[in-house]
């Protein structure tokens, strides 16, 4: 089942496309680290906030950054997509894919439970006003997680054979 | 100088650097290189955005305290970036290498200028003036740059 996957998304003209251009390739891993960047900085502000830095700063003004951490991820799911299309057979047997899509998933699950059960009291701390522990809890996994997907991208062609 | 790039590459630590199958040579080097540069363009990218009204509500005399972190990238990198010159010296002679350098130099001398400009206090809390607008102009762009040429450096 996997292999006729493979077969299958190997023969769209997308796959065609991202492999034989000899531009495509290089242009989405700029915008997959433009990404990266854009989602460590809104994410990480957000994370460290919630773990009690920066204080002196609303959480609800901290949240406005939030936009910017969702487009650094849309950004990089589409590359990533588009990676996995182009070259499908260096992504199903290479387990540092599986080890950031694991990650990957943790770190939206978190930002979807959390958002969901404190996402009102959230907007309530104030200047100055410290974030209840399962805030802390709630950032540390936020950044761990997001570190750890980076961490298994970057690995994707030692643990794997990915290029 | 072509010599003296020979003469680093075939030593045993550029060796090492490049070839070692350990897990802690290239492959951590490489990474903790793409952690500094999140660290770095993102810190640096939330304080251009703030500077240029986004994120109103974050008020501009706490973003001097983004700074720190930006440095930490900023060292995290230049310490990874010479080992990942030693174990490949002839990226010297590239000319995407030196775009890359100079574009990062140019990226932190205008970290410097509004680091002073911050500090110095001299923008309200309502937002930032023309000349500080610019420079984060500036800044957003050259990091993308930056990071276009330290990509396509994998390709040449």
């Amino acid at each position: 089942m996997t292999h006729s996957l493979v077969i299958w998304l190997k023969s769209t003209p997308i796959s065609q496309a991202m492999t034989m251009s000899p531009l495509i390739w290089p242009i989405c891993e700029m915008l997959h680290f433009v990404g990266l960047a854009l989602l460590i900085g809104g994410a990480g502000l957000i994370d460290l906030r919630l773990m009690g830095v920066f204080k002196s700063v609303p959480l609800s003004a901290v949240m406005q950054v939030r936009k910017w951490a969702a487009l650094g991820i849309v950004i990089n799911v589409v590359t990533g997509s588009l990676f996995f299309i182009g070259a499908p057979d260096q992504y199903i047997d290479n387990p540092a894919w599986y080890g950031k899509l694991a990650f990957l998933f943790v770190a939206m699950l978190n930002v979807a439970v959390f958002e969901t059960t404190q996402g009102k009291r959230m907007l309530t701390i104030a200047a100055g006003e410290n974030t209840p522990p399962s805030f802390k809890v709630a950032g540390a996994v936020s950044m761990a997680s997001w570190f750890l997907v980076l961490y298994f991208g970057r690995m994707l062609p030692f643990i794997g054979n990915a290029f | 100088m072509t010599a003296l790039l020979t003469a680093l590459e075939a030593s045993s630590f550029s060796t090492w650097v490049r070839e070692s199958p350990s897990i802690w040579a290239y492959p951590t080097i490489l990474t903790l290189h793409t952690v500094g540069l999140g660290v770095l363009v993102g810190a640096s990218w939330m304080v251009d955005l703030r500077l240029l009204g986004f994120a109103p509500a974050i008020p501009t005399t706490v973003l001097a305290r983004a700074f720190p972190t930006m440095w930490a990238g900023f060292w995290l990198n230049a310490f990874t970036g010479v080992l990942l010159f030693v174990g490949d010296p002839m990226k010297a002679t590239t000319s995407v290498f030196l775009w890359k350098l100079g574009l990062v130099a140019v990226g932190v001398i205008l970290m410097v200028v509004l680091k002073r400009r911050l500090a110095g206090g001299d923008i309200e809390r309502a937002g930032a003036g023309g000349g500080l607008k610019s420079i984060a102009i500036a800044s957003l762009v050259l990091w993308v740059a930056a990071i276009a040429t330290g990509r396509w450096m994998a390709y040449t």
